[in-house]
C-alpha cells in the first residue's frame, strides 16, 4: 500500500489550477517537483497540506482518506521559500511553537528544541529574532520548525532557491543527512536540478495543472515521454562505479560499459554522471577520429518524432538514454529501430555531480 | 511651487483651528471647564465614547479578518453595506437608526428585552458605535490584508486550530493595526455629533455629550462653554492623530 496517494485531484482557482493529478509515494520517498513557473506546484503542496479543497479528487496518507480532514490534524509540515517565520516570536519560540502544542513540560521542550537547533547548526541564534538572521540561518529555522513536530510528510516550496551556491550546498547536505536520519517522506518543489540529483529518488514534472510524467529519477531522466520533459529535465544520469582514476582522467564503468570523464574523482568510488541529450552525436558506423572521446555501441530502441527533431531511444545492456537529432539526419543516415549505432560523447561532456 | 501651495493650505488649516484658543480667554475655560454641565458631558463623552469603542473592535476585528481571508456569496454586498455610512451624512444614519429603533418590530424587541435606545444615554452608545464600526472594520481589514497569509498556514500545519491561530499569530501581527483602528474609533466616537442628535436627542445634562455641549451653548449664545468644549474636543483628536501616527511608525 502506498504511504501517499493522490487520485485524480482537480483544483481551480482561477489562475492556478491542477487537473487529472495521479501521484503515489512510499515511505521515505523524497520526490522532487519540476515545472515552469504557473505549473500549479505551490497550489499541489497546498492541497495535500489542507489549505485548498480540491473540486474533486481524493488524498490518502498512511490509507486514511485525509482530503477532508483540518489542516491542524494532518500532520504535515511545509517550508517556504521566503520561509514565513514568525517575526514576533524569537527563534526559539518560532521553533518551539509546534511542539508547545503537545509538549507541556518546559524542559523537556527546551531539551528537544536545543537538540534540533544543535542539529542544523542554529543553536547560538535561539535568543534571535528572525529578522536578523541571514537567509541561510533563516533556511534552517523554518526547517526546524517544520521537523521538530515529526511530520509525517514534509513539503518544500523552493525551499533553498533564494541561498547563495555555497550556502545552498550546505543546506542540502544537512538536509539529506537530516531526512535519512528521520526518515522522512519529502515532496520538494526545486528548479534547481543539482538538488533533484542530490536528494530525490522520484521526480514528477507539471506544466500548465497537469502532471506530464512521475517516476523514478532513471524512468523521468532516461525516458523522457515527451520533448517538454525531456528539455526540462536535460541531462541523463547514470551511476556507476569508478574504476581508475588518472591525472584528470576518470574511468566510469556504467552497467557494464566505460565512460571517460575529465572531471576528479576517486578509484572505487561510487559517482552519478551526466549527460546533456545534445552533447550526444550519434553515428552509423563507427567514427575513425574518436580520440580522447567515448564511443559507446548501442541498439537503436526506439525513434521518436516531435516536430522538427527526433528524440532516439539508445540502449546498451540495461542503460537507456536519450538522444536529440534532427529529423533530415535520420533521413540522411537511414535509421531504424533496431539498428546498431554509435553515440560519441566527448569526455569534457561526462559530468561528475 | 507646488510646496508653497502646500504650505497654503496646511496654514490655513493651522489658522482656523489656532483662532479657538485665540478668541477663547483663559478665565473662561477656566470657568467653563469645572462647570456641572461640563463635567457632566465630558464624563458622558469618556464613558459612551469608552463603550463603544470596546464594542466596535468587538465586532470589527472578526468582521474585518472575514473580508480580508474568506471568499464567500455576497462578500461584496457585505463590503458595500458596511463601508456605506463612511459616506452617509451623520443626520441620515440617525434619522435612518432613529427609525429602526422606533416603533418598529425591531425597536419593540430591543425596548422588550431592556435596549431603548431612542433619546437615551444608550442612544448615544448606539449611534457612536454604528457612525464608528464603518471605519474600524475598513483598518482592520487592511492590517489583515498586509498579513501573509502563510503564516496562519504554517501555525495550523504545526497542529493550531484556526481560532487558536488567530488568537497566536494574526492577532499579535495585527497589533498595530488594532492600535490605530482603537484610537480612530474612539476619535469618531467623541466627536460624532449628528447620529447622537438624531437618534439620542441633545437634551441638557442628560443626552450631552462634547458635541452637544458645543452645539446648544452656541444656539443660547453661550460662547465661552462652547469653545472649552471644541478645545477639549479638539485636545482628544491631536492625542489620537499622535497615537495613530506613533503605532504607525512603531509598524
Amino acid at each position: 500500500m502506498s504511504f501517499l496517494t493522490i487520485e485524480d485531484l482537480h483544483l481551480n482557482l482561477g489562475e492556478f489550477f491542477l487537473q487529472e493529478v495521479f501521484l503515489s509515494l512510499q515511505k521515505g520517498d523524497y520526490l522532487a517537483v519540476l515545472g515552469p513557473t504557473g505549473a500549479g506546484k505551490t497550489i499541489l503542496l497546498e492541497s495535500i497540506i489542507g489549505f485548498w479543497k480540491p473540486n474533486k479528487g481524493q488524498i490518502y496518507l498512511e490509507g486514511e482518506n485525509i482530503t477532508g480532514l483540518l489542516p491542524e490534524k494532518r500532520r504535515i509540515g511545509i517550508v517556504y521559500q521566503d520561509y514565513a517565520l514568525l517575526p514576533h516570536f524569537t527563534v526559539f519560540k518560532n521553533i518551539a511553537y509546534g511542539l508547545e502544542k503537545k509538549e507541556k513540560k518546559k524542559e523537556t521542550l527546551g531539551k528537544k528544541v536545543r537538540e534540533m537547533a544543535a542539529a542544523l547548526q542554529i543553536d547560538h541564534l535561539l535568543h534571535r529574532k528572525p529578522t536578523t538572521l541571514s537567509g541561510g540561518e533563516q533556511q534552517r529555522v523554518a526547517l526546524a520548525r517544520a521537523l521538530i513536530v515529526e511530520p509525517r510528510l514534509l513539503l518544500m516550496d523552493e525551499p533553498l532557491s533564494a541561498l547563495d551556491p555555497r550556502t545552498r550546498r550546505d543546506a542540502r547536505q544537512l538536509l539529506r543527512r537530516l531526512i535519512q536520519k528521520q526518515n522522512t517522506t519529502v515532496i520538494h518543489i526545486t528548479h534547481d536540478l543539482d538538488d533533484v540529483w542530490a536528494l530525490a529518488n522520484k521526480v514528477a514534472i507539471f506544466k500548465q495543472g497537469r502532471l506530464l510524467q512521475f517516476g523514478s529519477m532513471k524512468e523521468v531522466f532516461h525516458r523522457p515521454q515527451t520533448r517538454f520533459v525531456a528539455d526540462f529535465v536535460g541531462a541523463t544520469i547514470f551511476e556507476g562505479r569508478v574504476v581508475k582514476a588518472e591525472e584528470g582522467i576518470s574511468r566510469i564503468n556504467v552497467d557494464g560499459f566505460e565512460l571517460v570523464s575529465l572531471d576528479h574523482a576517486e578509484t572505487g568510488e561510487n559517482v552519478k554522471v551526466a549527460i546533456r541529450p545534445e552533447n550526444i552525436v550519434v553515428f552509423k558506423s563507427m567514427p575513425t577520429d574518436a580520440s580522447a572521446q567515448n564511443v559507446i555501441k548501442a541498439r537503436l530502441q526506439e525513434i521518436m518524432s516531435e516536430g522538427t527533431t527526433c528524440l532516439l531511444y539508445l540502449k546498451i545492456n540495461d542503460t537507456v538514454f536519450h538522444v536529440f537529432v534532427a529529423n533530415n539526419a535520420v533521413e540522411r543516415l537511414n535509421l531504424k529501430e533496431g539498428d546498431i549505432v554509435y553515440a560519441l560523447i566527448k569526455a569534457c561532456n561526462v559530468r561528475i555531480v | 511651487m507646488l510646496i508653497v501651495f502646500t504650505f497654503f493650505i496646511t496654514f490655513l488649516l493651522l489658522m482656523a483651528m489656532g483662532s479657538i484658543f485665540v478668541v477663547a480667554s483663559w478665565e473662561d475655560i477656566r470657568q467653563n471647564i469645572w462647570s456641572p454641565e461640563m463635567r457632566f458631558s465630558l464624563r458622558l463623552s469618556m464613558i459612551t465614547g469608552l463603550i463603544s469603542t470596546a464594542l466596535v473592535m468587538f465586532f470589527a476585528l472578526p468582521i474585518g479578518y472575514t473580508l480580508s481571508r474568506f471568499d464567500f456569496w455576497g462578500k461584496g454586498f457585505v463590503k458595500t453595506i458596511t463601508d456605506m455610512p463612511v459616506a452617509f451624512p451623520e443626520l441620515v444614519l440617525g434619522l435612518c437608526l432613529l427609525l429602526l429603533f422606533g416603533n418598529t418590530f425591531v425597536g419593540d424587541f430591543l425596548n422588550f428585552v431592556g435596549l431603548n435606545f431612542v433619546f437615551s444615554q444608550k442612544g448615544v452608545v448606539a449611534a457612536q458605535f454604528f457612525t464608528a464600526l464603518p471605519y474600524a472594520i475598513r483598518i482592520m481589514k487592511s492590517t489583515f490584508d498586509y498579513i501573509d497569509p502563510r503564516m496562519e498556514f504554517i501555525s495550523r500545519s504545526l497542529g493550531y486550530s484556526q481560532f487558536e491561530t488567530f488568537l497566536n499569530i494574526s492577532l499579535p501581527m495585527a497589533k498595530s493595526g488594532i492600535l490605530a483602528s482603537t484610537v480612530i474609533s474612539f476619535a469618531r466616537c467623541i466627536g460624532t455629533f449628528g447620529t447622537v442628535l438624531i437618534l439620542a436627542g441633545g437634551s441638557y445634562m442628560k443626552t450631552e455629550v462634547l458635541p452637544i455641549t458645543l452645539y446648544l451653548n452656541i444656539s443660547y449664545g453661550n460662547m465661552g462653554m462652547a469653545l472649552t468644549s471644541g478645545i477639549v474636543l479638539m485636545v482628544v483628536s491631536f492625542l489620537a492623530i499622535f497615537v495613530f501616527e506613533k503605532a504607525e511608525v512603531g509598524f
